[in-house]
This record gives C-alpha cells, sequence and structure tokens, in this order.
C-alpha cells in the first residue's frame, strides 16, 4: 500500500509536467509551424520575384524610352504624338523610380550601396530631365539631342541597379532558405521531444494501467478473502449504513438472530435487532450521532447490550462497532457476539459465591455466637469457682475446686483458639505495631516457663547465635502466642530432656531484620509423615498420648496463622525418638528505645494479686450481673457504686471521681457507647477515669469500636475474677487494650443447675431469695405482654424496639439463673424482633418454657 | 492600429453620404467634358462612347467617394488615399460577376474578380494625401486596397492586383 501511494504521489506530480511539457512543446511547434507557414509564404509568394519584375520592369521602361527619343530626334519638327508618347514613358519611368526608392519592399535594395548609388544617379537623371520633359512640345523637341547624351549616360547605372537588385535578393533568397531551414529543424528537434514525452506519457499511463489493474486484483482478492472471514466468523458480522439501513448480514448474524440475510438487508437495525425497551435509546443515539456526530459506542471497544431474535427473545450481546467513510458515505460495522451462556455462566458462578460467601458468614456468625454462647456460662463456672475458692474448704473440696478451675480454664482457652482462629481467618485480627525489646521478649517467655519446664523435668535454655536483637516494632502479644505454644508443645512432648531456644538474625535489609527462633526439644520427636499435618487444623500429635494440659489441635494452625500475619513462616523438622526442630522466620523492624511510658506488657500476666482499693462505678441495667459485679469487687475491698443505665451513670460519673467505670453496653435510655462519650466529652468529675466495657460482643472489630468512642478497655461477659482483678490491676497503667476474656455456660435445660449453684454461691442464699422472686415476677409480666402484643395484627416498629429490649434485659437474668432454654428463647426473639421477622412462633414458644422454668425455679426457691 | 480605426471611420462616414447615389444603377451616362482618365470596355450595358464608358476626374469625383488611410509596400509611411470604391462602380454600371481586366498606361495587365469589389474593399483612387495622383505619382487611377485593415490584403496576388497609372477596364463575362 505505501509503495503504491508513492506512485501515486509521484503520478499526481508527474501528470502535470507532463502535461505542462506537451503543451510548451505544442506551443513551441505552433510557433515554429506558423514561422514555417510564414517563411514559405515568403519563400513561394513571389515578394521577391515581384521586386525583381519591378526592376526588370525599370530596365524595360527606361529602354521603352530609347527608342522614342531616336524618333523624336530624327523628325524635322516637333511631333506631338512622339512627343506626348515620350512624356508619358518618361513619367511611367518617373514614377517606377520613384516607387523603388519610396517603398518598404525595396529597403534590402536601398541599402545596398551599389543599388543606392545607381538610384541616386537615376534621381539625378530625372530630376535634370524633368524641366526639359515639362518644357513645351519645341523646347522638348529641341533638347531631344541633349536627352539622348544623358539617356545613354543613364542608362549603365540602370544596368547596375538591376543587377545589383539581382544579387541582393539571391542572398536575401538564400538566408531566407537557411532560416527556413533552420526553422525546420528546429520544428523537427521539437517534434522529436514532443514525441518523446508523448512515449513517457504512454509508458505512464500503461504502468500507471497495470498498477490500477494489480490494484484492483489485490482488492478483489482481499474483498473475497474479507467476505471468506466475515462469513465464516464465529460473531455476528452487521453491516449499515449512516441511516442504520443494513448492508451486510453474515451467516453467523443469520444462525444468532434468525432471519436470512436477504430478508435482513435493507431492513433497519434499529426495528430488526433492537429489543423494544432499547429503542427509543437506540434511535437517540443515532439522532445524536446525526447531528453532533458524538458516539458513545462507535469505536469504544466492547459493550455489553440486549439484542433480540426473530423469534422475539432477547438475549444479551457483546458489542463492538466500528465506524468507516466510503465513497457512499459512512459506514458501521458492528461485531455481535451471543454471550447468554456466558452471562447465565457468570450469574450461576455469582450466585455460587454468594453462597459461599453466606456460609463464610454464617461459619463467622455461628463462632461468633457459639463463643457467646459458651462463655457465659463459663463466666458462671469461673466466677463462682472463684468466689469459692474464697470459702472455707476441706481438702478434698479445695482439689475438686482446683479440677474443675483447671477444666473450665481449658476450656476458655479452647475457645479462645476457636476464636483467633475465625478472626485469623477472617483477616480481622489487629496485629498491632510497639517497640519491643524483642530479646528482653524471648527471655521473659521463657522465663515463664521455666518453671513449667522444670515440672516435667526438662530444661530450658536460651542462647542468641550473633548479637541479640534489641528494639523492633512488632506485637509482642501474638509473638508470645506463638512462642508458648512452640515451646509449651516442646515441654508437653519432652520428659526429662532438654528445651533450647536460639535466637539469630538471618540477614537485614535495610530496618528489616529477618529473625529466626528455633525451639528444639530432645522430646519423641515426629514421624517424618505427620510434619506436615500437624499444622493443620484440629491435629493432634498423638491422640492416644495422656494430655497433660489437653489441646484442642489448634495451637500450631493458629501460630502459623499468626506468623503469616505477621509477613514470615515457619516449619518443623523432627526424627522421632530423637526430638523435634520447630522454626519461625519473621522479619522485625528495628526501632528506637521507646519513653519510658510505653513499658512492655506480656501476654502472659500474673493475677494481680494485691491492688490498692478503688473507688469503682457500675452502670449495668441488669440487676443479677450488676449484682455478681459488686460481690466480685467488694470481696476484692473495692468500693461500688451502681448505677442502672447509662443516664444515670453519666449523671453519677459527672458528681463523683470515680477510679474505674465497668460499663454494659446494651441498656435502655441510653446505651454504653453514648454514656462514655458523654462522660468524656463532658466536663464531669470522672472524665478521665478509665472506662472498661462490659460486653458480650468479644470480635476484634467491636472492641476497635469501643476503643473508638473512647473506652480504656474491654471485659467479655461474664465476669472472671481474674479477668476483673487484672483490669484492675492494669488500669492503673493507661495503656492496655487486650480483650480479657471468660467463659459462659451451656444452653438447652430448662434449668442449668451449675448455673444456678453458681448464682446460688455469688449471691448467698439472702440474694437469690431477694432477686430470684424479682426474676419470677418480672418473667410473668414479660410473657404476659408478650402475649398481649400478639392481639394486634401488625405490630409496630416502637413494640417491636420495646420486645427486644425486654427480652434481651430479661435474657440476662435468665442466663445468670441458669434458666437456659429461657434464655435461648429470649435471645432468638429479640433477634427475630430486631430483624423485623415474625414473632408469633417466637412468642408461642416462651409461653411453655416460661411455664417449665417457673416451675423449676420455684421449687428451688420454696426448698 | 490608430491609421485602421481611422480608416474605418472615414469609410463609414462617407459611406453615409454616398448611400444614395449608390444605391442605383446610373441610367444615363454623362460624356465626359475633361480629359478622359479611364475607359471601361466590355460586357457592359451602360455607355457613352460608343460600347465603352467613358470617364473624366470630374465624373470619378462626383460619385461617391470612399476615403481611408493605410501603408503600402510601394510607400513611405501612412498614406490617405481617396477615390470611387470599386464596389460603388461596379454597382452603377450593373457590373455583378466576371473579371475586371485592369490595364496600366505602360500595358500592365491584371484579372481582378469582381467578388473582389466589394464595400470596405479596394477602391479606384485618384487621390492621395489629398492631392490628384499625376502619372509620376502613380496616377491617374490607382487600385488601392486597405492593406492595414484587412490583414489578407497583405497577399501577393493582392499586390499585384494594385495596379496603378490604371486608365482602362475591360469588363470580362
Amino acid at each position: 500500500m505505501r509503495r503504491l501511494d508513492l506512485r501515486n504521489a509521484f503520478g499526481r506530480r508527474a501528470v502535470p509536467i507532463l502535461a505542462g511539457v506537451l503543451l510548451v512543446a505544442a506551443l513551441i511547434i505552433g510557433i515554429l509551424g506558423q514561422s514555417v507557414v510564414s517563411d514559405l509564404r515568403l519563400l513561394g509568394a513571389a515578394r521577391s520575384d515581384n521586386v525583381q519584375w519591378s526592376l526588370s520592369q525599370t530596365e524595360v521602361e527606361f529602354l521603352e524610352l530609347g527608342p522614342v527619343i531616336d524618333q523624336i530626334v530624327e523628325e524635322p519638327a516637333p511631333n506631338p504624338v512622339l512627343l506626348r508618347d515620350l512624356r508619358v514613358k518618361f513619367d511611367v519611368f518617373y514614377s517606377r523610380i520613384s516607387t523603388i526608392r519610396k517603398g518598404s519592399l525595396y529597403e534590402n535594395l536601398r541599402a545596398n550601396p551599389y543599388a543606392a548609388s545607381a538610384l541616386a544617379d537615376l534621381q539625378v537623371f530625372l530630376d535634370d530631365s524633368v524641366p526639359l520633359i515639362d518644357g513645351s512640345d519645341a523646347e522638348l523637341h529641341a533638347a531631344a539631342p541633349e536627352l539622348i547624351a544623358r539617356y545613354d549616360e543613364a542608362r549603365p547605372r540602370v544596368r547596375d541597379l538591376s543587377v545589383s537588385g539581382l544579387r541582393v535578393f539571391a542572398v536575401a533568397s538564400d538566408e531566407r532558405r537557411e532560416q527556413v531551414a533552420a526553422t525546420l529543424i528546429q520544428l523537427a528537434t521539437v517534434t522529436a521531444i514532443l514525441l518523446g514525452v508523448l512515449a513517457l506519457l504512454a509508458l505512464y499511463f500503461i504502468g500507471l494501467s497495470a498498477t490500477s489493474e494489480r490494484q484492483r486484483r489485490d482488492l478483489e482478492e482481499a474483498s473475497s478473502r474479507m467476505r471468506t472471514v466475515i462469513d465464516t466468523a464465529l460473531d455476528a458480522v452487521i453491516v449499515a449504513d449512516a441511516d442504520g439501513r443494513i448492508t451486510q448480514f453474515n451467516s453467523a448474524a443469520e444462525v444468532i438472530f434468525g432471519y436470512d440475510a436477504k430478508d435482513a438487508i435493507g431492513e433497519f437495525v434499529g426495528e430488526l435487532i433492537v429489543p423494544a425497551h432499547h429503542q427509543a435509546g437506540h434511535a437517540a443515539g443515532m439522532k445524536r450521532m446525526r447531528t453532533s456526530g458524538e458516539k458513545r459506542v462507535v469505536g469504544h471497544g466492547r459493550v455489553q447490550l440486549e439484542a433480540r431474535r426473530a423469534n422475539g427473545e432477547v438475549f444479551p450481546v457483546e458489542l463492538a462497532i466500528q465506524s468507516a467513510d466510503t465513497a457512499s458515505g459512512e459506514i458501521f460495522i458492528a461485531f455481535l457476539r451471543d454471550i447468554s451462556h456466558r452471562v447465565k455462566a457468570e450469574a450461576e458462578l455469582v450466585m455460587a459465591r454468594d453462597r459461599a460467601l453466606a456460609g463464610e458468614k454464617a461459619k463467622a456468625g455461628f463462632l461468633a455466637v457459639m463463643s457467646h454462647e459458651i462463655r457465659t456460662p463459663l463466666n458462671g463456672i469461673m466466677g463462682n469457682l472463684s468466689l469459692l475458692r474464697e470459702t472455707r474448704l476441706d481438702e478434698r473440696q479445695a482439689r475438686f475446686l482446683e479440677d474443675m478451675d483447671l477444666s473450665s480454664r481449658l476450656l476458655l482457652h479452647h475457645v479462645n483458639d476457636v476464636l483467633d482462629i475465625s478472626r485469623l481467618d477472617a483477616g480481622k485480627m489487629a496485629i498491632e505495631k510497639v517497640p519491643v525489646n524483642f530479646s528482653s521478649l524471648v527471655q521473659d517467655i521463657v522465663d515463664t516457663q521455666r518453671g513449667a519446664a522444670e515440672a516435667a523435668g526438662n530444661r530450658l535454655e536460651l542462647s542468641w547465635l550473633g548479637p541479640p536483637l534489641a528494639w523492633v516494632s512488632t506485637d509482642p502479644v501474638r509473638i508470645g502466642q506463638v512462642l508458648l505454644n512452640l515451646i509449651g508443645n516442646a515441654i508437653k512432648f519432652t520428659d526429662n530432656g532438654r528445651i533450647s531456644l536460639e535466637c539469630e538474625v538471618l540477614f537485614t535489609r535495610g530496618e528489616e531484620a529477618m529473625t529466626e527462633v528455633r525451639v528444639i526439644d530432645t522430646g519423641i520427636g515426629i514421624p517424618e509423615d505427620d510434619i506436615e499435618r500437624i499444622f493443620e487444623d484440629f491435629e493432634t500429635r498423638d491422640v492416644s498420648y495422656s494430655r497433660k494440659s489437653g489441646g484442642t489441635g489448634l495451637g500450631l494452625g493458629i501460630a502459623r496463622r499468626i506468623v503469616t500475619a505477621l509477613g514470615g513462616e515457619m516449619g518443623a523438622e523432627s526424627n522421632p525418638g530423637e526430638g523435634s526442630l520447630f522454626w519461625v522466620r519473621f522479619p522485625l523492624v528495628t526501632t528506637q528505645k521507646p519513653n519510658e511510658q510505653f513499658a512492655i506488657r506480656l501476654g502472659v500476666e500474673a493475677p494481680a494479686t494485691s491492688v490498692t482499693p478503688r473507688d469503682v462505678l457500675v452502670v449495668e441495667d441488669n440487676p443479677i450481673n450488676r449484682a455478681v459485679a459488686r460481690e466480685m469487687l467488694q470481696s476484692d475491698g473495692h468500693r461500688v457504686t451502681e448505677a442502672v443505665d447509662g443516664a444515670e451513670g453519666v449523671r453519677l460519673a459527672a458528681s463523683h471521681p470515680f477510679d474505674l467505670i465497668l460499663m454494659d453496653i446494651s441498656m435502655p435510655r441510653m446505651d454504653g457507647r453514648q454514656a462514655t462519650a458523654a462522660i468524656r466529652s463532658g466536663l464531669g468529675a470522672s472524665r478521665d477515669a478509665p472506662i472498661v466495657v462490659l460486653t458480650a460482643n468479644v470480635l476484634p472489630e467491636d472492641v476497635e469500636g469501643f476503643l473508638a468512642d473512647g473506652m480504656t478497655d474491654a471485659l467479655a461477659k461474664p465476669l472472671d475474677r481474674v479477668a476483673l482483678r487484672r483490669i484492675l490491676g492494669r488500669t492503673e497503667s493507661p495503656r492496655a487494650r487486650t480483650l480479657v476474656q471468660s467463659p459462659r455456660s451451656a444452653v438447652g435445660q430448662i434449668l442449668d443447675l451449675d448455673q444456678f449453684a453458681s448464682a446460688q454461691d455469688s449471691l448467698g442464699q439472702a440474694g437469690i431469695e431477694l432477686l430470684l422472686p424479682r426474676f419470677l415476677d418480672e418473667g410473668e409480666e414479660l410473657v404476659d405482654w408478650l402475649l398481649g402484643s400478639l392481639a394486634v395484627p401488625t405490630i409496630e416498629q416502637e413494640v417491636r424496639f420495646a420486645i427486644a429490649e425486654r427480652a434481651h434485659n430479661s435474657a440476662g437474668s435468665a442466663a445468670t439463673f441458669g434458666a437456659a432454654a429461657l434464655r435461648e428463647a429470649l435471645v432468638s426473639l429479640e433477634r427475630a424482633a430486631k430483624a423485623e421477622h415474625a414473632l408469633d412462633a417466637h412468642i408461642g414458644a416462651i409461653g411453655p418454657i416460661w411455664k417449665a422454668t417457673e416451675t423449676a425455679l420455684r421449687a428451688k426457691l420454696d426448698r | 492600429m490608430f491609421y485602421v480605426f481611422r480608416s474605418i471611420k472615414v469609410a463609414f462616414l462617407c459611406a453615409g453620404l454616398a448611400t444614395p447615389l449608390a444605391a442605383q444603377i446610373l441610367d444615363d451616362l454623362p460624356v465626359p467634358a475633361g480629359e478622359v482618365v479611364l475607359t471601361i470596355s466590355g460586357a457592359i450595358s451602360i455607355t457613352n462612347n460608343e460600347d465603352t464608358a467613358v470617364f473624366d476626374l470630374a465624373m470619378l469625383q462626383a460619385m461617391p467617394v470612399t476615403t481611408f488611410v493605410t501603408t503600402t509596400v510601394w510607400t513611405d509611411g501612412p498614406q490617405e488615399f481617396s477615390g470611387l470604391e470599386l464596389a460603388d462602380l461596379a454597382a452603377a454600371l450593373g457590373i455583378e460577376e466576371g473579371t475586371l481586366r485592369a490595364t496600366a498606361i505602360n500595358d500592365y495587365a491584371v484579372d481582378i474578380p469582381v467578388s473582389d469589389a466589394v464595400e470596405g474593399g479596394p477602391i479606384l483612387a485618384y487621390s492621395q494625401n489629398g492631392a490628384i495622383m499625376s502619372v509620376r505619382d502613380k496616377g491617374p487611377l490607382w487600385i488601392v486596397y486597405p492593406y492595414d485593415s484587412n490583414a489578407a490584403y497583405k497577399s501577393e496576388v493582392v499586390y499585384s492586383q494594385s495596379i496603378w497609372q490604371l486608365d482602362r477596364i475591360e469588363v470580362l463575362k
């Protein structure tokens, strides 16, 4: 194509040039031709002959004078006839000489000096003779002899004139002949050039014709190829003119749209394949394009649209339109692909994904609920175990208590593990970045585990290969969790052996130190086949192994997740019978030693045994929970003030400077978050007091929200004495953010006797006797009110809120007294009310459960 | 060019004056009082001397006058010629076709087709630059064409037909 263009460009330039040359040549030939014609005319026409005739005539006319004069001389007397003849002949000669002297014809002749001289002499002869000629007849007769003499004198001059004339005109004739010859040669030359140019032009046009013939063939081939491509294309190809009238419709289009090409061609695209509900848009688009030339689809790549088949079916297509300018105006080439299968597949995929996501969400929800559901009764157990330990026990009871305590802590540990997994998998585990002295951290961890190690007869050692790594920015709690897990496992599976921690900075890159910690034991080791398996969830090394402290099989899974979250990796090597090596490798960013106030808090904390007495405000709407908190705090020597809701809490906090505020979240009138914000933003006495949120919502993002509200810390409900003490110890230093968690009770039973016992222990018999009747009255009233609310056909929004609130409140009380089934029913009622689901079934279910619960609890009260 | 325009102008003026006289054939040709300058013989019906028509200068001058300026190859510079247009002469004598054999004093003779005698064509000049022409000045009559106003008159044939010292015309059928 490029060569073709060049040739065309050359052609475009060459044609005018050649045409110009032709024109110039034709002009020259015309001029020369005219010159030749004029020359030929000069040659042919007897211009010079005429002149020569005139000259010879001069001689003739002169010679005619002679005989007349002779006759006059012979006449004795003047003869008028002769004299008149003489006069006429003289005048004729005079006229002749006069003509030669003046006429432009004779310029050349006069230019000849001989001729000029002869002419002058002849003029003298004439001038001298005129007086004689013009005289009277007698005078002329008398002068005849004199005339004879003059005549004879002039005669040679006439001859000279005529001879020199002949010479002059012979020369001129030769010159003209040469001139004509030269002109003819020029003419021939120019004609030859012209012929040459014509020949060149002819060659050029032959070349041009050959090129255009080749182009035509190329075009034909290309167009035939194009036709084949279009006809065999899997996509529908529709070509339309600027008005939207179809000019081409390939076979794929026939198949896809169900029209024959011959029927489709000439129809409007809009009417043929655009679905009815898109036709207005299509027409608007076409109009816009025609008026403003704006193209929203054309040339904008692939777009997804809907199209209509002959049978009226509307289906999704992928469309690409390009426009092209042709001799007959702009055309549009549309490529359409039937993507109904793809769209269907995509929809299925999306549905599958949505189902999977819903499943994930359900799983996360289940885990959160489970943690809540398990922790609540566990709280009862552990809280009451804590209280029980304060009472007087005999040795057997003390041993039972220890076992119970161990079991409940183990259970709590398992629950926490499961929660950790769910958080890590959800990417919701917050990884902190605080300045930590890494070598001190490792040393502290080793120190806390030394006792456990020695208890199993093991030696626990720590060593650094290379210089120890000091200050880094990382999450000490998570690193502690990983190392504790590895050390704990090593202790678990090693008896009377050695456990060594080797730390090493493998390499540094900028501020990043790739650190490896190896935990090496001389324990039972792991078979090679099991090495990978042990990192999987719920895997334990040996199910038959007597578990000293038990294990969910989640420990290593959690550790590996944490290490991955930290940007590191971990692995293990082992020889069964000789021992194992677990290594952890993660990047640590080195940093400067921080100020003293950012003191490091280890993940493992000793229970705060001695805490200075505090002034504590408990804001909790549930009287039983409030009573548990009060009992726990008072027994540790703290002073307790109680508020039944957020509003009262804010009021109390404003008037008295409390050392600590325990704040429930879900409360009537003003919830915990609002109350916290009010206290923090007000000018009250306790505005800067630590506020610890009491929550059953233990998912980390919730905790983050609470902290953002201005809360200092969070304490998982139900309350656990150890966690409470830890919080009390920690709130002396302002920064501490780890959720201290505690367990809760089992579900399903009408009356969970364990939980009831726990409440009995917490509150004392007197407390039970005071609070339980109140709970029973409350319950009676609630159930009546709930059943009453069903009398209205539609339950209004406000009523729903009230139902949710009262159900929530009573559920807390029911949990405390171990009314598990009731609590469960109330919790699902609360959820249904909030979710605006139908409440009839929920409320209907509560009636019988309430009756059974009431009977069971009254039995306890009456006994 | 200047002379051409002038010649045309003069020709129109004269044509305007001459029209009533030239419109018809002469009924009666008077006998010349002065010296005869032109004798017309041959196929003519109008005569005044046996079977010829003879004219003296006064008779010719009485007929329509045509004047133009032109250069000639026999003279030097533009010349004003006055005379009787050959066409007017032919019309006056009822000559419509044939050839005019014009003969000079020295017996030089040429044949002029009657078809040459057209309006704006040759004249039978008797005056050059306002003066009556003598034999020495190619008089008494000189057939002059307006060479400058018509390129066709610059041909050798026309030159040969430009006969001077004319005194006889024979009309040949």
